[in-house]
């Protein structure tokens, strides 16, 4: 009986040792396989039997189900009521209720992970370059929907342009539903333009004007910070000084540059002559007090700076939040006004945002990939269905006066603002009602829209997996020693410099310059891109 | 008739007096910084920075918050909900737990023991526990997501076990059996009462433990009203940081919703504040059960 019992135990113990081994090892490939292998398989036996049966749609809604809708961010207070009255809608056209998930912010990309991982039943999910789509895509964690689409959603499959199906592609499958909305988040210099004139200040144009200008309001307003800046060296200084003197072709990483006309071109930029110049220029923004000593430790946004009178200017931001800053400005200090240059305007790359930007996609684990596809249609085509989960209830969230969208109350006591449900991907230029405020932006878009030109970058998926411990070491070496670099802390800079580029190289640099450069040069020639 | 205080003990208090004050008063600093940034206009902290005496006061920051309360109050009721029954329940299970793995004259003990101690070393991870949830036990959105993890944890069972041998000998387990009590009974009228400093001890553990969880509200609530009330917390301010961070490339507005930094503040004095009023209150127990504990060691 002893032996017996122990001997029970032993086994149970190898049993779970065994087990969490197992689990550690299928976890990174939990991703690719869970859902993929079994379920597209038999999706499209679905679709090719009840085809035409149902003339309305084209497929069998004879089962209700519910389907789990996922989007990243906060859910706004009035969702349950916004969910209730699509449901009485869907229910009727589909016989499919819906129940609209929300991430929030907190840990938001772990949580991404594992919907899409753990084989959970998600219907549909948001996609966009910077949740990695590309990556998923190739992982097998989203469904192709090519063979779908013509039958579970025509109008959607005619609505939204050859060219943009043909874009979000990744290995001639498509894996996502593109929004049609053209933007651009291409960045901007931001200044206050009250000061400009009050003190005859050039109007920033480049770095030179820009320069001149941060001299000025040094001189002049000696209690302000000529530039708004804070902790995030990278993003907001040293790509955008880039973005606007080197025309690069998009945010490339690892130190790599490359310019717009010349793809092909992959040239190493950090430690070169252009880099060292660019830490010069920052040093003496630094020496000269346009930057905060302390930069290294400011955590307030690069807006709250500028909207509160502390900065005089901004490196550079899209249209879209400059013009959020100016509402914020006009309702604050009706005195203050704000200036704007595209840097499109100086260096002609005026870039749309890819295709790829704003989509969803249908997770292979959805068991109604029909039912989710003619429900996204809906949301993205039937008028009814997008003014409500754009804009809410009108009249009671919202009204439209002389064509303009009109919040009723303000963001706090508004249970849903302006595309309170981050309905990005589902935007349609056709039913989008504009704020007033908005016309600044459509102003600056309709100047972009005539130098346009295609992204060429963003549609590149890099797989990093053949060097990802270099990649994370590279990272805490440009953290240590680039960012005072970047801020204009150090001394002598082009020791600085030699430093850190000893330390990138010992954290294996050129493997990945070399191994990211491979698949860049494979992408531009497959795709042709010149 | 009082004993004459030496010169040495004199001036060994004094310094003891010195740097205890010190150390309060640096813990008390932050503390100090954030009630005056709740009271302080939000221009004025991005402009001059924090101080400990509000340059231009407001209270905004509150007035933001108690415009909508509901979400705040819900979550305070979901966490003290939460907390209470959780705390209960698990001190029930694990006093039990810890009871039954003590007596000698379980016959398994040991491979129970063996069995629950070893889930501290080898577990399955994240992915496999949120499959289990998720899939299986379809537990997303309920508050028993919130409680049932934490219902019983191998370390506080050792504790309680260990406690549990060391205060209640075997002895007194005997003769009330022979007195006709039942286990149960021994569990209740004897066991528990023995043990109460343990029971405070792992219990405040307990509560600390859920008055502190975000992270299972984080993997497993959609519903806002159902959010514990540090993950609400902890959300508002990564909510903030993520447009912060993302926004200029994904095109993301930052129009409304961004909580300003004295909101933040008030919301952090509205949160913690019954805590640290609560607090003195229950140490006392707190000490005195840790203390119980190591004397009998």
């Amino acid at each position: 009986m002893r032996k017996a019992a122990k001997a029970v135990a032993l086994l149970l113990s190898i049993i779970l040792i065994v087990s969490s081994l197992a689990a550690c090892s299928t976890k990174n490939e939990g991703n690719k396989g869970t859902g993929a292998t079994a379920k597209p398989t038999d999706a499209p036996k679905a679709t090719d039997a009840p085809n035409g049966e149902e003339p309305k749609t084209g497929i069998d809604t004879s089962k209700r189900v519910e389907l789990q809708f996922y989007m990243l961010g906060n859910a706004p207070k009035d969702i349950d009521f916004i969910q209730s009255e699509i449901n009485k809608m869907a229910l009727e056209d589909l016989n499919a209720t819906v129940k609209f998930n929300y991430t929030t912010w907190t840990d938001w990309d772990q949580k991404y992970k594992l919907l899409l991982g753990s084989g959970q039943q998600v219907d549909l999910i948001f996609t966009a370059e910077w949740t990695q789509y590309q990556s998923y895509a190739k992982r097998g964690a989203f469904l192709p929907i090519d063979d779908l689409l013509p039958v579970a959603a025509p109008v959607l499959n005619d609505f939204v342009p050859a060219d943009m199906w043909e874009a979000v592609k990744i290995d001639g499958k498509i894996y996502t539903v593109p929004a049609t909305y053209k933007e651009y988040v291409t960045d901007g210099f931001v200044w206050r333009e009250d000061l400009r004139k009050k003190y005859d200040l050039p109007t920033p144009v480049d770095i030179p004007t820009f320069e001149q200008y941060l001299e000025g309001i040094k001189k002049n307003e000696p209690d302000m910070v000529p530039l708004s800046m804070n902790s995030d060296m990278k993003t907001n200084l040293s790509d955008r000084l880039r973005g606007i003197s080197h025309d690069p072709i998009g945010a490339v990483g690892y130190g790599l540059g490359i310019r717009y006309e010349s793809p092909t071109d992959v040239y190493p930029y950090w430690g070169s002559e252009e880099h060292l110049n660019d830490l010069v220029t920052l040093k003496r923004w630094q020496d000269n007090n346009y930057m905060v000593k302390n930069v290294l430790s400011v955590k307030d946004t690069l807006q709250d700076q500028i909207t509160s009178g502390k900065a005089a200017a901004l490196l550079g931001d899209n249209p879209t939040r400059y013009n959020d800053m100016v509402i914020k400005i006009q309702a604050a200090h009706p005195d203050w006004e704000l200036g704007y240059h595209p840097f499109p305007m100086t260096n002609g790359i005026a870039t749309p945002v890819h295709p790829i930007h704003n989509g969803f996609a249908i997770p292979a684990s959805s068991n109604n990939a029909e039912r989710a596809l003619a429900f996204y249609e809906k949301m993205v085509t039937d008028k009814r269905y997008n003014l409500l989960t754009q804009y809410g209830v009108e009249g009671k969230n919202y009204e439209v006066k002389d064509g303009y969208y009109t919040m009723i109350g303000d963001s706090n006591s508004n249970g849903f603002p302006r595309e309170a449900m981050n309905g990005w991907a589902w935007r349609n230029p056709e039913y989008m009602l504009f704020d007033k405020n908005y016309d600044g932006v459509k102003k600056i878009f309709d100047e972009l829209d005539k130098i346009q030109v295609p992204d060429k970058f963003t549609g590149f998926a890099e797989d990093y997996s053949g060097y990802q411990a270099e990649r994370a070491a590279l990272e805490q070496v440009e953290k240590q020693y680039l960012y005072p670099l970047t801020a204009g802390l150090v001394k002598d800079v082009e020791k600085g410099l030699k430093e850190f580029m000893d330390k990138a190289k010992a954290a294996g640099l050129e493997k990945i310059q070399q191994e990211y450069t491979k698949q860049w040069l494979q992408y531009v020639q497959e795709q042709g891109i010149k | 008739m009082k004993i004459k205080e030496d010169s040495y003990m004199k001036g060994f208090r004094i310094v003891a007096v010195i740097v205890i004050v010190c150390a309060s008063l640096a813990c008390l600093f932050p503390f100090l910084l954030i009630i005056s940034a709740s009271f302080t206009q939000n221009e004025s902290i991005i402009r001059e920075g924090y101080k400990l005496v509000p340059s231009v006061f407001s209270m905004e920051g509150y007035r933001t918050v108690f415009q909508f309360p509901k979400q705040v109050l819900d979550a305070y009721s979901v966490t003290v909900f939460t907390t209470i029954v959780g705390t209960t329940l698990g001190l029930f299970l694990m006093t039990m737990a810890g009871y039954v793995l003590q007596r000698r004259d379980f016959k398994y003990r040991n491979i129970f023991s063996f069995f629950i101690y070893f889930t501290t070393l080898f577990g399955g991870g994240l992915v496999p526990w949120y499959i289990l949830i998720t899939k299986y036990l379809k537990l997303t959105d309920t508050l028993t997501v919130l409680i049932y993890p934490g219902l019983m944890t191998p370390f506080l069972i050792i504790l309680m076990k260990n406690f549990i041998r060391s205060a209640v000998p075997d002895e007194v387990v005997e003769s009330a059996k022979i007195d006709g009590a039942n286990d149960f009974t021994i569990y209740s009228r004897i066991v528990l009462q023995l043990s109460m400093p343990g029971i405070a001890t792992v219990g405040l553990f307990l509560a600390l433990h859920y008055w502190n969880d975000w992270f299972t509200s984080s993997l497993f609530i959609n519903d806002t009203s159902k959010y514990q009330l540090q993950y609400y917390l902890y959300n508002v301010i990564n909510t903030m940081s993520f447009i912060a961070g993302m926004g200029a490339g994904t095109g993301i507005s930052l129009g409304q919703e961004l909580p300003t930094e004295s909101t933040k503040m008030a919301m952090s004095i509205i949160v913690t504040g019954p805590i640290l009023l609560l607090y003195p209150f229950v140490q006392r127990y707190f000490v005195k059960g840790l203390t119980i504990g190591a004397v009998k060691g």
